[in-house]
């Protein structure tokens, strides 16, 4: 089951070969050998809204909108050996290639990581494993502490309710929801001024799918302070504000649906809260959601304002595609419930990759417009509190543009 | 740009309530007539549609389903925006739900009022009834007492899990917000005429694109 994890492969990556990677596949498929034919070793789960699941799909999914049916080809084995090759190329001399040929790491994630190596490169493009380094013990130490009961007994009724579907989230009690318990508690003490937000438990849950409970821990707190920083604090400011300039970013780049939208009151954050905050985890398919977060560590929050932005244009950009939705309701449905067969990866990477340069450019105009705005509201208030509304929107410092 | 054939009602109605009591499941079992263990927690908000025949009309409801952490709190008023009535629900084996009810119930009626002035119709839901009866849900004469006092039409004790009570209680609410509708339609003065703008008529022309 844990096949797909490869981490912690330390100093000698050149052992890693293509075989290795190809039997990630097998092994999770092999894995489910162990897994009776009523798959009783997920539990009382393995029968979810009526359906038995044997089989997991090559992404641990056993089943709910996010199954992946493997229609989708897999990239050609020696392309997919080449890859391997380039980003152990990369990972050895990590620092000289972000500090020199970012562009090239750039696009590299954009291609896609290979899955056997995701997990170390999310961590390196993140910094979380820095920040591991750093801090080692520290982790062992915030879990020996007590934490919180208001946040601890808000988490424990999250646990099985993240990725149910997923075989290592799938049995209460398992260590998929231990592990998932752990990191979440821990961060309630490493920023007791944060605590807990619902939305954090999916993002957790993701990265725990690829590594172990430390490094998905410090990864989660990158995430939470460098990539989207304010989103999950207590007032949801930043996320209300990124709703804004999501739909101010919309008015430039799809008119059409940003009259849609308008004309049915239909505000931003009904649908973009869980799509932000999320990291649409909840909402592509599982490829999709691979590829997005790959381009998402390495190019940070802009690229899920773009994915955003390409999913309203597919969905509401043409007259066609808006005749059918003629109310707030059926746009709403068709938004919160995108249907995998309209979402195609390659296009939707495609689309996302086209260079926007103009956008951004409008997008930090916009930035000081809606500023300026919130500045004002604010008159009344502390502003100094909120002067973290400023950085926002672009993305983190320390990622080359 | 609708023309009613015959005559349709479509309301909005929340379900609110702290996390983890169920409001998902009573909507998914008063829509869709199942139960599971395995929803995910919600994150923002969810909808769906529920359609009913009333008195030779049919009725659409739209169910708004509301994350309960209170820092979503921050976001209900555009949630709450145009709904006609809500559920408040609570879990009956955790009393810190219970007394959050009342937490709700004042957000709802500081955020949302009627056109004539009047708070939505609302009815409080004891969820998880089959999981045993919380002490405070024996005593009916507390409950009716409770329901006056905080301005709820009426309250059920429900479970998602088991069926129970919840197509009664959907079926009260309707019922009141049917009675406050036409409530408001009788308030109105009607020698009064109220001139507006046309709504597509904006600076931009978004009748351009509407189709025939």
């Amino acid at each position: 089951m844990k096949c797909r994890r490869v981490w912690g492969w330390g100093n000698s990556p050149d052992t890693l070969s293509y075989l290795e990677s190809a039997s990630l596949m097998s092994g999770t498929l092999e894995s489910l050998s162990g897994l009776g034919e009523d798959g009783s070793s997920v539990g009382s789960d393995s029968e979810i809204n009526g359906l038995t699941i044997r089989r997991t799909d090559k992404y641990g999914f056993l089943g709910g909108s996010q199954y992946s049916e493997g229609g989708e080809k897999d990239i050609r084995v020696e392309v997919a050996r080449q890859r391997e090759i380039k980003w152990i190329d990369m990972f050895n001399n990590w620092d000289k290639w972000v500090k020199h040929r970012f562009q090239k790491v750039k696009l590299r994630c954009r291609k896609g990581i290979p899955s056997s190596l995701r997990a170390k490169a999310w961590q390196l493009l993140s910094n979380s494993q820095e920040l591991l380094e750093a801090n080692r013990g520290k982790f062992e130490e915030l879990e020996r502490e007590q934490g919180e009961a208001k946040w601890l007994d808000i988490i424990e009724k999250d646990l099985h309710r993240q990725f149910p579907f997923h075989e290592m989230f799938a049995a209460r009690g398992g260590h998929g929801q231990q592990d998932l318990y752990r990191i979440l508690k821990a961060y309630t003490i490493y920023r007791p001024d944060e605590g807990y937000c619902q939305a954090q438990a999916p993002v957790a849950a993701v990265l725990l799918m690829h590594m172990p409970a430390e490094q998905a821990f410090w990864c989660l707190v990158q995430i939470c302070e460098k990539y989207l920083p304010g989103y999950y604090s207590a007032g949801l400011e930043a996320i209300q504000l990124d709703g804004e300039i999501f739909f101010s970013l919309l008015r430039r780049t799809c008119p059409m649906a940003y009259r849609h939208l308008k004309k049915f009151k239909i505000d931003p954050i009904l649908y973009m809260t869980e799509w932000f905050m999320c990291i649409f985890s909840r909402t592509l398919p599982w490829s999709c959601v691979l590829r997005v977060w790959d381009m998402f560590f390495c190019e940070g929050v802009k690229i899920v304002f773009r994915v955003g932005l390409v999913l309203l244009k597919q969905m509401l950009g043409s007259v066609d595609k808006l005749r059918e939705l003629q109310g707030m309701y059926e746009t709403m449905e068709r938004l919160r419930n995108i249907s995998p067969d309209t979402i195609r990866e390659d296009l939707l990477v495609q689309e996302v990759g086209i260079s926007s340069s103009n956008m951004y450019t409008s997008k930090i105009c916009f930035c000081f417009d809606s500023w300026t705005r919130v500045m004002s509201h604010l008159s009344c208030c502390d502003r100094s509190s909120n002067l973290h509304f400023l950085c926002l929107p672009h993305p983190p410092t320390f990622f080359p543009i | 740009m609708q023309t009613n054939h015959h005559k349709e009602r479509l309301y909005k109605i929340l379900v609110i309530g702290d996390l983890g009591v169920g409001k998902t499941s009573i909507i998914k079992r008063y829509v869709h007539h199942n139960f599971s263990p395995n929803y995910r927690a919600t994150i923002g908000v969810d909808f769906a549609l529920k359609v009913l025949n009333w008195d030779q009309e049919t009725v659409r409801l739209q169910l708004w389903d509301i994350a309960g952490q209170e820092r979503f709190g921050n976001m209900t008023r555009v949630y709450y925006r145009e709904a006609m009535g809500a559920f408040i629900v609570f879990d009956v084996t955790r009393p810190a739900s219970f007394e959050a009810v009342t937490k709700w119930k004042e957000d709802l009626d500081s955020k949302l009022t009627l056109t004539n002035g009047k708070h939505v119709a609302t009815v409080l839901l004891a969820n998880k009834c089959d999981q045993g009866r919380d002490v405070l849900t024996n005593n009916g004469i507390k409950m009716e007492q409770f329901c006056q006092e905080n301005g709820f039409v009426g309250w059920y004790e429900t479970s998602a899990k088991e069926n129970i009570n919840i197509d009664e209680a959907a079926n009260c609410l309707v019922k009141h917000i049917i009675a406050s509708e036409k409530d408001m339609l009788q308030s109105e003065v009607s020698d009064t005429i109220t001139p507006q703008l046309e709504k597509d008529k904006g600076g931009t022309c978004s009748s351009c694109f509407r189709s025939q």
